[in-house]
């Protein structure tokens, strides 16, 4: 079929049959030089291609360039693409670990909430005034502009300064010293006594509850 | 001459080698012939080891005279034998044997313990130590392991066969374990956790007695006169033998141990050639002239304990009970069951290893706030007491006093 101009303004338009496509298509794709091709003198066939293959690359998916194939990368060798996918997964493990065990709250917020529900593990939370560690099954509430403390459960308490806690429901101030640490325990009833005690002193505690603590904080 | 002149220097180096090496030997020495161990716990939370050759008199300081602990690596619960620290470390899953150096606890050998909570040792033999716990999950199964303690080998280790808790008790207590005529004496109860900071206990003293070495059942006795019999003996003694091999029991249901406060601390015993439980012996320590709980007993001789009494007029509960001075000592007569309250400053701690007895001598260490830590020597036959060594500088708590040497 012989390429013409009006051809390719049919192709242009969406209007060619099957087989004018083909043979459009067929003369843009052949680098030779197509003595058929009939265009109006002053007319370059060169422009004519590269109109056609704007329109093409419109609807053309994108083509990545091939790399340059040059020397190959250290990391397509087995051990080292086995090394660097470990340390990403690694990597990926200990920054979700420590986002799952830790919260971090902003500095100064007013209010440290804690709802630890797994019945293992620990949950260590960092304030601006201590490092809390929450027992498993257990729920705290700590206002640090008031010092009301509300805890069901078992908590380690270890401020960065000294502090006075005022456990919900009672009058009773209670100074926590920089640089120790304290086990509080209480029931959720709110019948059971609090029990504050140092950590230095867990062996005062009774053994039943020793335990307890030593086996939920790896004591 | 040249060559003599070598000869000569390399002579005197040898000698100056050989005197360095004697000399570290020698210190090395001196610090293992003290007769007495004395743990501290300081008012900064810091934890010393020291050793001493007299109670008597004098003063140390634990920041001068003693070694700076890592509690990751020992605590108080430990058992001290022939100058040797034994010391269960869970986290290491290990039993470890100690020797303290002039300046650090030495690691001297070691044994894998997994799974493994220690409740009571016993001293089968000079080097034979076998020691009875819980498994460390849920703490409801009996377990012991056997342990040659020169070689720090085990030598046997499985389950005793004791029932785990059932019905609403969730968890158990060993608190004494005597081997007599091949048959060991294991006495024990149960608890129900009832929430974070509380837990309750049976009525029930149990006694099992066990074939040895098999550890299974023979029979099982059940008193209900009180409950929680012993206690964890790392951290203090419950028990003990007389001169006719009777054998002694303490049980504490006191806040501090059993948490059934409505029942009597008392002693019981097992008669010197019965297999069987003495139904007849019960010695109410709350119905004395304590008129409190008791924890901790330490025999005398001659039919004299001193026992260590609560005082529930003056703490309020678990969170002040072992930081306020309460605890008085008694000594109590087994056979009249009468006590005499010794002249000491109220004490405080809730449970130590605070008292020795040596000959005619017993050394009680008091932790008072305001006379200060010192140990005291009562002498068991004039009744004589009077101050001995002080503790000072940052002492908070003296928290034990062994004998390293015999």
């Amino acid at each position: 079929m012989k390429i013409s101009k009006e051809l390719i303004e049919k192709y242009h338009r969406n209007e060619c049959s099957a087989e004018e496509t083909e043979a459009v298509e067929a003369w843009l794709f052949s680098g030779e030089s197509d003595e058929a091709l009939q265009l109006p003198l002053g007319e370059d066939k060169a422009l004519h291609k590269a109109a056609l293959w704007d329109e093409i690359e419109k609807v053309l998916p994108e083509e990545v360039p091939a790399p340059i194939p040059t020397k190959k990368p250290f990391y397509k060798s087995p051990f080292w693409s086995g090394a660097i996918a470990a340390t990403l997964v690694i990597g990926v493990l200990a920054v979700a670990g420590y986002y799952i065990t830790t919260v971090k709250p902003a500095n100064d917020v007013p209010m440290v909430m804690v709802n630890n529900n797994s019945s293992m593990h620990v949950k260590h939370v960092e304030a601006n005034a201590y490092n809390i560690s929450v027992g498993p099954n257990t729920s705290t509430k700590i206002n640090n502009i008031t010092g009301i403390i509300d805890l069901s459960g078992s908590l380690l308490i270890s401020p960065k300064k000294d502090i006075t806690l005022l456990f919900e429901g009672s009058s009773e101030k209670m100074i926590f010293k920089a640089g120790q640490t304290y086990i509080i325990l209480k029931g959720e009833d709110g019948v059971d006594k609090i029990i504050v005690v140092n950590e230095k002193n867990i062996m005062d505690l009774p053994p039943v509850l020793q335990k307890q603590i030593i086996n939920e904080f790896k004591i | 001459m040249s060559s003599k002149f070598n000869r000569f220097l390399f002579f005197l180096l040898l000698l100056f080698c050989c005197a360095a090496c004697t000399r570290k030997s020698a210190d090395n020495g001196d610090a293992t012939v003290k007769r007495y161990s004395i743990y501290i716990l300081a008012k900064d939370g810091k934890e010393y080891l020291l050793q001493s050759n007299s109670l008597a008199n004098g003063l140390l300081t634990p920041e001068q005279d003693g070694v700076e602990l890592n509690s990751k690596e020992i605590t108080r619960s430990v058992i001290v034998k022939d100058g040797y620290y034994y010391h269960l470390n869970r986290n290491k899953r290990t039993f470890v044997k100690y020797k303290l150096e002039s300046k650090s606890l030495l690691e001297v050998g070691s044994v894998s313990l997994k799974n493994f909570s220690i409740e009571n040792f016993y001293w089968k033999g000079p080097d034979t130590l076998l020691l009875t716990g819980l498994n460390t999950s849920d703490f409801s199964q009996v377990k012991y392991a056997l342990i040659n303690t020169a070689k720090m080998e085990q030598i046997a280790a499985g389950d005793m066969d004791i029932p785990r808790p059932s019905g609403r008790f969730d968890n158990m207590s060993v608190g004494f374990v005597e081997l007599r005529n091949q048959k060991l004496f294991v006495g024990y109860t149960y608890h129900q956790q009832l929430s974070a900071s509380n837990y309750t206990t049976s009525d029930t003293t149990y006694i099992t007695k066990l074939n040895y070495p098999q550890m299974t059942a023979v029979k099982t006795d059940k008193d209900t006169r009180s409950t929680y019999p012993g206690g964890i003996n790392t951290i203090q003694p419950y028990s003990f033998n007389d001169e006719q091999h009777n054998y002694y029991f303490m049980t504490c249901p006191g806040i501090a141990l059993g948490n059934r406060p409505e029942l009597p601390t008392a002693i019981m015993r097992i008669k010197s050639g019965s297999d069987d439980p003495d139904e007849n012996y019960f010695f109410n320590l709350s119905a004395s002239a304590t008129h409190n709980h008791a924890y901790g007993m330490w025999y005398l001789g001659n039919n004299k304990v001193i026992i260590r009494t609560e005082r529930k007029d003056l703490f309020k509960g678990l969170g002040d009970h072992y930081s306020t001075p309460h605890f008085e000592f008694y000594v109590a007569d087994l056979i009249s069951k009468t006590v005499n309250k010794l002249p000491l400053p109220l004490d405080k701690g809730t449970r130590r290893q605070c008292v020795l007895v040596n000959k005619d001598i017993a050394y009680i260490s008091v932790n008072s706030p305001t006379e200060g830590n010192h140990i005291w020597m009562y002498h068991i036959k004039t009744g004589e007491l009077k101050k001995g060594l002080q503790l000072g500088g940052n002492t908070d708590f003296i928290m034990r006093i062994d004998e390293l040497t015999p």
